[in-house]
């Protein structure tokens, strides 16, 4: 377990690094460079390039980055707050925190909900409630986030406004409801489309038959033989629902204007705000994988059929 | 037959007594002839696996009924922009903020003298910044005559009207409640002079179904068209990941080995990057070179891309760089699984090449999921590039995607919500049609996974 951990951990490093790259290479092709604007002349954007390294070659300013990175050090921002170092721009300020908020809740609404609205669905498999739900789910994962997000807050915030419209720094229980609701409303949809499948597999396993015939009531079938096998394919999935959830905060942030890091991020790249888009990215990298390598020794702790030596099964 | 009969039967019977309680004769024992065999075999044709899963598919009510939604989105992108006079990009100056079913003033003007006439040409109803006609000749065709005639002087807020074969202008001033009060004949001739200019005459005033936006386009014509933008983006897309990630999986999984740890690691690497910011860079990365390198070069493949504009390309590069690991994972997938079987085996036993391995037992075994996997990508790469487009990225006005309408509408959520949900609808109804049809695909191609 401890060596397969150590290794997963030594290719997380090599994968960030790679991003790492991989965002360096793309940010610098971007033409055009962050001093420039209408007023300044050449000697200006060469004084100001000199000031921030971005004088030097390449693979020097690359090199930097990465010595900078492992000393903690995330640079300073070159124009969107000049001057003010990236680390405090993303945590100090708030913009991590509300980006992670909203992205948790929502990961908690997604689980909290999804799970068992299927295990509703497989227990009354067949009659209208599972109908409904089945109707509810196939429609939820093709709406767009937005069109969502715009349609509750029509309802609920203009028209009948029981709900604030800016959800601004969600300070209030309120003002979280209908960001959360909007973006999580696909993962649960997905989720319960997931937990009805593998529930329903789980059933016909002769491990519930044996129950059954003990006697053991249809309730406790569900809940407590069946829902523990049919949870992997949910847990696999949580790995690209936090990807879900970051691209779908960045619109959700849009439309109730929520000062997060993903609306910040887009701002940052027309801006050519170079070392906030390389923090982002790298911390936004360090985040996905992380959680998917939790999610994996999750699933291996939760299901001990999977080996966890092969990677690639 | 009787003898062996009474060597066989278990028990100590008098078959005599058994072929007279049964009615049987020595003769029912015969082979058969030829001819009684041949009356034997079954008629019915064999089922090919197409025909087999198109029946299957034909069964799946919701499929079926979710194919024919498209159907219908299909002709309302492709064929619906051809019934409606209103274009994509055309500005109507005077008609800007309607609401459904609105009219502006003008509009209400030639709409209550439209019963009058038996053609007209209303300058209000031209699109662009200046509806005024330049001074000049023009001309336009009805029932087959051809009128010709031309101005001295700018020609602006008035009605060329046609009436039992008389050509006259009105002053949309001298229109009052729907009479009106002074003409002026026109002279024509039935010859177009050179250089005329076609004029396009209306019998009535089509209506803005839902609206216009507020730089006066109509919003019917722009979703119409946003949703042709998008099928066709969900389509090539899909089509794009469908061959890259054949190809690399096909290779890694045949491969093995070496190979096809290398190519795999790959592929886990780009599976973990989180792709949302990656695609956000991409998509400012390759805007200004592309449009760079369209208007440079000359090769035909540069002007056709160029048609498509640079956000749209940009898309279809960020699949093919992206979004083609899914694909990749689920053909190795198939190849692995494929090459261990007994069919392969065999062919490899009886000296098949590797070629025809791949072409008439991997390939034909593979299909159906690549199918599949082809037809639930299409609706994951309309979602993807509406999301560019939502947030400003992807294509660029005046074209239009269902995505970058919603955006537009965005700013104007709270007075004209209409905008947004009318395309916002357009788009979830083709994401959902397409999702039924992929899992009806899904049942009639490979049985074995139905749940």
């Amino acid at each position: 377990m401890l060596v397969y951990i150590l290794k997963r951990l030594a290719a997380a490093v090599g994968t960030v690094f790679v991003i790492m790259a991989i965002t360096f290479f793309l940010m610098n092709t971007i033409p055009g460079s962050p001093f420039l604007t209408e007023k300044s002349t050449p000697e200006q954007i060469q004084l100001a390039n000199e000031k921030y390294g971005l004088d030097k070659p390449l693979p020097v300013q690359f090199k930097n980055y990465i010595v900078n990175y492992l000393h903690g050090d995330l640079g300073v921002s070159l124009k969107m707050q000049e001057g003010t170092p990236v680390k405090n721009i993303l945590f100090k300020q708030g913009k991590f925190r509300l980006s992670i908020k909203l992205g948790i809740s929502a990961v908690i609404v997604a689980i909290l909900f999804g799970v068992p609205l299927g295990c509703l669905a497989a227990y009354k498999r067949g009659t209208w409630v599972d109908g409904l739900l089945r109707v509810l789910t196939t429609v939820g994962v093709a709406i767009p986030s937005y069109v969502l997000a715009a349609s509750l807050l029509i309802f609920f915030a203009v028209k009948h406004q029981w709900l604030p419209t800016l959800s601004g720094s969600l300070d209030s229980f309120k003002a979280c409801i209908l960001p959360v609701v909007s973006l999580a409303f696909y993962d649960v949809c997905y989720i319960a489309k997931l937990t009805r499948t593998s529930m329903l597999d789980a059933i016909n396993q002769d491990y519930v038959r044996t129950a059954k015939a003990k006697g053991v009531k249809n309730k406790w079938i569900v809940l407590k033989h069946a829902l523990r096998n049919s949870l992997s394919p949910v847990v696999t999935f949580l790995g690209p629902l936090i990807a879900f959830i970051i691209t779908g905060s960045l619109v959700v942030e849009t439309t109730f204007s929520i000062p997060g890091l993903g609306k910040y991020f887009v701002q940052s790249v027309i801006n050519r705000d170079y070392p906030i888009i390389m923090a982002t990215t790298v911390v936004v990298s360090i985040l996905v994988i992380g959680m998917n390598l939790v999610v994996d020794i999750v699933y291996k702790l939760i299901d001990p059929r999977i080996t966890l030596s092969s990677t690639d099964e | 037959m009787k003898q062996a009969f009474k060597k066989l039967s278990p028990f100590q019977v008098d078959p005599d007594k058994v072929w007279a309680d049964y009615g049987l004769n020595e003769s029912d024992f015969a082979p058969a002839t030829d001819a009684e065999k041949e009356e034997m075999v079954e008629i019915r044709k064999s089922v090919s696996y197409w025909k087999d899963a198109a029946r299957r598919f034909k069964k799946n009510t919701v499929s079926m009924v979710a194919l024919f939604v498209f159907l219908v989105t299909l002709l309302f992108a492709f064929v619906g922009p051809l019934l409606i006079p209103y274009d994509y990009a055309n500005q109507y100056r005077n008609s800007q903020k309607l609401g459904p079913f609105e009219y502006s003033d003008q509009e209400k003007l030639i709409k209550s003298i439209e019963g009058q006439t038996d053609c007209m040409f209303a300058t209000a109803l031209q699109p662009g910044s200046t509806t005024a006609l330049d001074p000049g000749s023009y001309y336009f065709k009805y029932k087959g005559t051809t009128y010709c005639f031309s101005f001295e002087k700018k020609f602006a807020d008035s009605v060329i009207i046609l009436k039992d074969g008389e050509l006259s202008t009105v002053r949309e001033v001298h229109i009052q409640n729907g009479e009106i009060k002074r003409s002026t004949p026109l002279e024509y001739t039935t010859e177009i002079t050179p250089g005329a200019k076609e004029l396009t005459v209306v019998k009535k005033v089509f209506p803005h179904m839902v609206g216009t936006d507020s730089q006066g386009r109509d919003i019917l014509a722009r979703t119409m068209y946003g949703a042709r933008v998008s099928i066709i983006i969900g389509i090539v897309a899909a089509l794009i990941v469908l061959v890259i990630g054949s190809i690399y999986g096909a290779i890694s999984g045949l491969c093995g080995g070496a190979v096809d740890f290398v190519m795999m690691r790959i592929v886990e690497l780009i599976y973990s990057v989180p792709e949302v910011l990656i695609v956000l860079l991409l998509q400012v990365v390759l805007k200004d070179p592309l449009q760079v390198w369209f208007n440079t070069s000359k090769t035909w493949f540069a002007n056709a891309l160029s048609t498509l504009g640079a956000g749209i390309v940009s898309i279809f590069i960020t699949f093919a760089a992206l979004y083609w690991v899914g694909m990749a994972r689920i053909v190795r997938g198939q190849v692995l699984m494929l090459k261990k079987q007994e069919f392969v085996t065999a062919a490899t036993a009886l000296g098949a090449s590797n070629g025809r391995i791949i072409k008439r037992h991997l390939l034909p075994n593979c299909v159906g999921q690549l199918v599949i996997t082809t037809c639930l990508q299409i609706p994951s790469a309309i979602f993807l590039e509406s999301f560019l487009s939502f947030l400003g990225l992807g294509v660029s006005a005046p074209m239009a995607s269902l995505g970058s309408l919603c955006s537009d509408a965005l700013g104007t959520i709270t007075l004209f919500p209409y905008r947004l949900l009318f395309p916002g609808t357009v788009l979830t109804i083709i994401v959902l049609s397409l999702n039924l049809v992929g899992d009806g695909l899904r049942d009639a191609l490979d049985p074995r996974l139905k749940k």
